[in-house]
This record gives structure tokens, sequence and C-alpha cells, in this order.
């Protein structure tokens, strides 16, 4: 067992972490926060009020989802222990001898790869990141950017030790080369495993959202998809769900919403799914007023993008699948060990975690109860600690003199043997000021030099067009989406139930939705009628009842997992087009 | 005119012990009668390395001898947060509504200044260039980030330069920079980057502890930075 100072350590020295991440995390909380600004005024609040009501009803929610599921074919499991998880997803695959794996923290939680692979299962990490990280071998780093600690060089020579010939470090190159290793094998694969973002209780319908389109390849694999989710990972209905997204990709990625949104209905014919929802310690949680509303997290990351030790060591030196802030809270409550019991004493509470947690989970309050329960189960604190701090409520309960007082305090402040010494001036009573002390150097407030500040120029408040298909078309048009006269040649033709201005997305629903032929086609049009384009995702609530699957485009497939570099095209057309139908006159 | 209690703390007394008298000094320009209490500590480092009990102990004397007065000027925003959030919740109910009533006295030095009513009257000036550090417990959980801006306004000639990234931690966290100090120190690079780039010699902030914290880095680095507490850029404004 190591210390996370010394993992910290190791990071910082050996690797100099803040170099990758600083800049791009600082740019990350920065684009989240104008893209939220660019959502409802109520996003936030509206996402906290689905996951708080979600996690007060957790388990009338999770008997309704079950019979919602059966009703859909689709099979409920429910695992109390990562082992027991393992065996379920074990017992799914039957003879499957080739599994093609999206992104899951739950998967990483109870080391379903390693374990399957163990099994002799051949299990392909689909993620870009996740292949990357998978080939390194000592995981994600980050659960939405899992690559984000490796540079392009790292990753190229990562690649190459595993037989790639790559005659560049280009994140296309690198992210295309990646992409057709995943695309060849999912043609030829048993069984596709993914995680899931909400299951939705009302209707028994999966939500999972992703970027590149390996989830889309997973989710309509011909035989068997099982997704493997937290026991939290649950919302009321379909408003709370459209709640959730609002906030999820402005928060995770400074995104409007991901390319992908996938609200699965009836499975395709021939496929059999099944849901594992693994428990691990949530219930646990569930039953502890101090911790319970951990369980609203959405897995966005946006409380590591803007924690300052997450940049300063990257999310290797939590030694936990889920680092950062919200790592440091759960991987203590998940894994009550000694292993996880110094992550909450990684912050320096500076609260820009609770800050930036869309769903409002008071994480540097948790941070603080988390190290008292330390020190309570003699997980933390060493003796000769517990013996200062008693010295030291011992020194303030001395005769009102502050001079021990204020000795013990400036003696132990001088231990960190970085603090400026000072003369401790002596008082006669604690009522006694002392003078002033030396007087500053003013000269020092004319020295000034030029402010040589880099400010990033605020751009002028966007002046957004009147008519909601403007509006519509403006974001599509951002994210890459054409609106020509007449469709492209060779396009598979597609009318979408409803639009988003907002957003710039279409929504298509089907029983289920045709996702293969989608991503098979090297261009889409898709009809759109300007009567069905609402504001928000948080409209679509009626056409989502009206339907049973459900897919939501928000731009053509992309992925940043190399350096945050955008690469559009990676599962799936890049060319998408919009046809108006009715046209405008 | 109004009487009230200034506390100075433990940390303050001892490594800037003329804080407290420069606080004063501003307070009764304001036209107040301060009354230095025996307060101490407020149990924060105890508090924030999970020694509850300790940290009671030492802020049950903290909220005594604050227990007569009607406010409570605090010199520190980490301090007042530690009071006015914390300290209360140490206490089972129903001792930590008594707890709580105290504790919502107390008040952090800008909050205090800025909405005095003596303010608009004061002749506050000092010509020069200084950078505004506003730390993470005043900004997010005193949430005096406009009372601190509207009363550095006030000084009449002063330019106040805003760091990038102002809203971006010092690295300080108390016993976290003895605790973890090669991240205490990663993290305080990028801040006294920012500072410097302002050009200013002088940080300001309404803490202390990060101040202290951000000096003995800069020395360290061979930045040119001088850290100002609150109370002492008030008291040379006060000419």
């Amino acid at each position: 067992m190591t210390a996370f100072r010394d993992r910290a350590r190791r990071e910082i020295t050996a690797e100099h972490r803040s170099a990758t991440l600083l800049p791009i995390m600082r740019k990350l909380v920065d684009d989240s926060r104008a893209m939220l600004a660019r959502g409802p005024a109520d996003a936030r609040a509206s996402a906290e009020r689905a996951r708080a009501d979600a996690v007060d009803r957790l388990e009338p929610l999770h008997r309704q989802l079950r019979e919602q599921l059966a009703l859909r074919g689709i099979g409920y499991h429910r695992a109390a222990t990562p082992a027991e998880a393992v065996q379920i997803v074990r017992d799914l695959l039957g003879n499957a001898r080739r599994v093609a794996k999206s992104k899951s923290m739950v998967a990483e939680e109870i080391g379903l790869t390693h374990a399957l692979r163990q099994d002799g299962i051949d299990v392909l990490e689909t993620d870009i990141g996740e292949y990357v990280v998978d080939l390194e071998g000592r995981g994600p780093s980050h659960i939405t950017a899992p690559a984000i600690h490796l540079n392009r060089t790292r990753i190229r020579e990562i690649l190459q030790r595993a037989g790639a010939p790559l005659q560049s470090d280009d994140p296309v190159v690198l992210s295309q080369h990646i992409r057709d290793v995943v695309a060849r094998y999912f043609d030829d694969c048993d069984a596709a495993i993914t995680g899931a973002n909400q299951l939705i209780a009302s209707s028994g319908r999966i939500l999972i959202v992703e970027n590149e389109g390996n989830v889309a390849l997973g989710v309509s694999h011909p035989r068997k998809h099982i997704v493997v989710t937290g026991l939290e990972k649950i919302v009321a209905d379909e408003a709370g769900a459209l709640a959730v997204l609002q906030v999820l990709a402005p928060s995770a990625t400074a995104q409007p919403l991901t390319a992908f949104t996938h609200i699965l209905g009836t499975p395709p014919a021939g496929q059999e799914r099944h849901v594992v929802v693994v428990d691990n310690g949530r219930s646990r949680v569930l039953a502890d007023p101090r911790y319970r509303e951990v369980l609203r997290c959405i897995r966005c990351g946006a409380c590591m993008n803007a924690c300052p030790v997450y940049r300063s060591v990257s999310g290797l030196a939590y030694d936990s699948p889920y680092m950062g802030p919200i790592g440091a809270v759960v991987s203590p409550l998940l894994w009550p060990g000694r292993r996880h019991a110094d992550l909450p004493f990684a912050s320096t509470l500076c609260g820009a975690c609770t800050e930036a947690c869309p769903v409002g989970i008071p994480l540097h309050r948790m941070l603080l109860d988390l190290r008292a329960d330390a020190v309570e189960r003699r997980q933390a604190g060493s003796s000769a600690e517990r013996a200062a701090w008693r010295a030291w409520a011992a020194a303030f309960r001395l005769p009102p003199t502050a001079r021990a007082a204020a000795a013990a305090a400036r003696l132990s402040l001088r231990a960190a043997g970085r603090l400026p010494a000072s003369i401790l001036t002596a008082r006669s009573g604690p009522r006694a000021l002392p003078e002033p002390g030396a007087p500053h150097e003013p000269a020092l407030l004319q020295a000034a030099a030029p402010d040589r500040t880099n400010r990033s120029v605020i751009a002028p408040a966007e002046v957004l067009p009147p008519s909601a298909l403007d509006r519509f078309r403006l974001r599509a048009e951002q994210l890459g989406v054409t609106f020509p006269a007449s469709a492209p040649p060779r396009a598979l033709h597609l009318t979408a139930a409803a639009a988003v201005a907002g957003t710039g997305s279409v929504l298509l629903t089907g029983s289920p939705v045709e996702r293969r032929a989608l991503l098979a086609a090297p261009a889409v049009a898709f009809a759109v009628d300007p009567a069905t384009i609402v504001e928000h995702p948080a409209a679509l609530a009626p056409y989502l009842r009206a339907c049973d699957d459900a897919l939501i485009l928000t731009g053509p497939s992309r992925t940043a997992d190399v350096e945050k570099v955008i690469v559009r095209g990676i599962h799936g057309p890049q060319d998408y087009a919009v046809l108006l139908e009715p046209p405008i006159a | 005119m109004a009487s009230v209690a200034l506390f100075d703390p433990c940390y303050l007394q001892a490594l800037r012990p003329g804080d407290a008298a420069d606080a004063r000094r501003v307070l009764e320009a304001l036209g107040d009668t301060v009354t230095l209490i025996d307060g101490r500590c407020c149990g924060q480092p105890a508090f924030n390395s999970g020694f509850r009990a300790e940290a009671r102990a030492v802020g049950r004397q903290l909220l005594r001898a604050a227990r007569a007065h009607a406010a409570i000027v605090t010199t520190s925003g980490s301090c007042t947060a530690m009071v006015r959030h914390y300290l209360p919740g140490l206490w089972q109910p129903p001792r930590d509504r008594a707890a709580a009533a105290i504790a919502a006295r107390f008040v952090d030095f800008a909050t205090y200044v800025a909405r005095h009513p003596a303010l608009a009257s004061l002749p506050l000036r000092l010509p020069g260039v200084v950078v505004l550090h506003e730390s993470c417990h005043s900004r997010r959980e005193l949430r005096a980030s406009a009372a601190l801006e509207a009363l550095l306004g006030r000084i009449e000639g002063l330019e106040v330069r805003q760091p990038a990234f102002a809203e971006e931690c010092c690295g300080f966290g108390g016993t976290f920079a003895v605790k973890q100090p090669e991240v205490s120190v990663e993290i305080m690079r990028a801040k006294l980057e920012s500072l410097a780039e302002t050009g200013a010699r002088i940080v300001v902030s309404p803490d202390y502890s990060c101040l202290a914290h951000l000096q003995s880095g800069a020395a360290g680095l061979g930045i040119q930075l001088e850290a100002w507490t609150l109370p002492e850029l008030l008291a040379r404004a006060l000419g």
C-alpha cells in the first residue's frame, strides 16, 4: 500500500502532470461555464432536483424499473459485491469469447475487464481513450477523458509498442487508427458491454451518452448487449433524465450534448439485453445522512476539472477508479479499508469542487466529515499527530495569556519548514495590542510593472436569431451540420421526430432506431419539420413519452481523447445534412 | 458609533502581530469602540485534520469569549468561515443552536467595513498598485467578493489588479501544506505566476494564511512580492 503523498510526489516530479493538465483544465472550466450559461437558466436546479428525488426514492424506483424492463424483455440483475457482479456478467456472456466493451466506470470499479480476460475471454476497450490506457496498463486518469494524462507523443509510443505502424502523432491519425481497430472488432464479436448514464424507471429505458459511436455499435449488437451500472444511476422519468442531460455534457466536456444520446427502448429483434445493477456499498452510503447526497453524482468530472490537487497530480495518484474530489469522497465510502483512507486529505478544501458540481453535492464538506471518520477509525493520524493535537488543544486552555498558544501555533506552522519565521511578540495580556510591526516597503506600491496578464478576450454577448429555426440552424452549423437545398448524394434519408434549437440536435425515434444503418451510411439527410423545433432538451419530454427507442444526435461523431483536440468523424458518417420540410418559403 | 469586538486569530497573533492594531485603527476611524477578545483560536487546524474533539475544546473558548458581544470582527476569512459554518456543528442539539447563535455574530473584516455606514465619509487614499488574492474561504464560504471589491474601490489612487484565474486556490489549505507539501507547492507555483504577471509587487488578501504561504514561496522562487493584509492596507490608506 502506498500513500497518496508518495504517489502524488511521483506524478509531480517524474511526470510533471500540471504541464499537460493545467492549461487543458483551465480552458475546460471556462468553456463549461459558458456552455452551461447557454442552456436554460434553471438547468442546474432542475438537474439537482431530479437527482435528489431519485436518491430519495431509490428502492421504489428500482422496483418500478425492474417491472418496466421486464415488459421490454430486458433482464434486471442486482449485484451486492464486485465479485457477484462479475459472476453475473460471466453467466450472461455464456460462451461468448470476443466482447466489445465501451467505457463504464462501474466496470472499472468491479475490475470487469481484468476478470473476464482471466477467464480467457478476449475483451476490447472500444472507447479511444480507454483503448490507450488499457495498453498503457495504468488505468484511466479521468472519468470522462481516460488518457488525459498522456500527450500525443506518449500515445503514439504506446500504440507503436503494440505494433501500430504510425507515421505521425497527429491526434487525427492516432484517433483514426484506434477507430479502425475497433470497427474491425465490432464486425466479429459475440457480445457488447456498455455502461449507462441513467436508467429511466417510469419507462424502463436506458440513457447512455457518447461521442465516438462505439456505444451505438455496442447497443445495437445483433445478439447480446449487457449494461453494467451503479445502483444510483436511476432517475424517475423522462423529464428527470432530460434535466440531467442538460448539465451532463456541458459540465463534462463543454459540449451542448454529446454526439449521441441513446435512450434505449425495446432491443433490436434477436438481441438479448440485460442490465446489471451494482451496489458495492451504495446502500450503505444511502443509509448515512452525511453522505447520501453523493449518490446524486452523474460522473461528469466537473469537480476534478476544477480541482487544483487533481490538476497537479492527475487521476493516477488517487489509486482508485474514481479520482479527484468525487474520488476522494466515494473511494473511502465504497471501500472503507485503509487503502483509500488518506484520499479525503488530498484537498486544500478550496471548495472549487462544490462550486462546479452541477447537482449540488457538498463535496468539500464531505471531505471534512471523512477526515474525522478516518481519525476516529484510526486510519489516519499517527500517534505522534494525535499527541500533537492533544497538546495543541491543551495549550489553548492555559490561563489568559496568548503566549503559550501563539507559541504552539507558531511552532506547528514552522514545523512545515517553509513558513517564514517571525519574532513572537511577548504580550503583557490578551487585551493589549502590540504596536504595528515594522512598516512594509511602501515603495513597492509604486514599483509595479505593466500588467502582462494574458486575458482571454471576452467575446461580446452572442446575439441569437429571433426564430427557433434560425437558432437551431446556428447551433447545428457550429457542429458541422449543413443545410443544403437538396440531400447529398447517396445519403440515408431519415425523418427527425423533433429538433432542439439550443443544442443543434435532432431526435430520431423507432422500434428500434436503426443505429447500424445510420453508422454505415456515407451521409445522412434529416428531414426536420420546423414546427417540431423545441428550445432546450427538457422540452423533448413529450416526444420521448410518445416513442419507444430514441436517439438524439448532436453533430457527427467525434473524439477529444488525445489532448482534448477535437477529431470529427469517428464511427459513422461525418456528413449530416438537414432538409427543412416543409421547406420555408 | 458602534461597539465591536475584534478577534485576532492565533496565527496572526504569532506571525503578524501588528495586524490587529491596524484593524483597530481602521475600526476606530469608522467611529467604533473596539474591544479585543481573548479568543485565541477557532479550532480550524484540528478540525481540518479530522480532530474534532480538540477543535471543539479550542472553539468553545472562542465562543465563550465572544458570548457578550453583538458583533465580532475577525481579521481572517478562513477563521470567520470556520466559526460561522462549521464550529456549531461540533455540538449535538440543542447545544449546537446556542453555539450557532454566537457564531452568527462573527463577521469578516472586509464585509464589516464594506457595510459600515461611516465608510462613505472615511477618507482613504493610497496611490499605487496592488494585486488582489481573494481567498477561497472569503470567495466561496463567505461570499465576500462583492464587499471586498467595493471596499478596495473606495481607496483613492489605488489600482487593484486581478490575476488570471483569480478563483484558483493558492495551495495552502492549512495542514494540507504540511501533509502534502509537494502538491501544495505545485499549486502555489501556478498562483505565483499569475500574481507576478500582473506586474504588482504587493499582494493583498483578506486571509493572511494564503499570504504567508505565497510570501514564503515567492522568496524561494526569487519573485519580488510583498504580502499585505487588508487591515494593513486600509490603515496605511488612512494616512
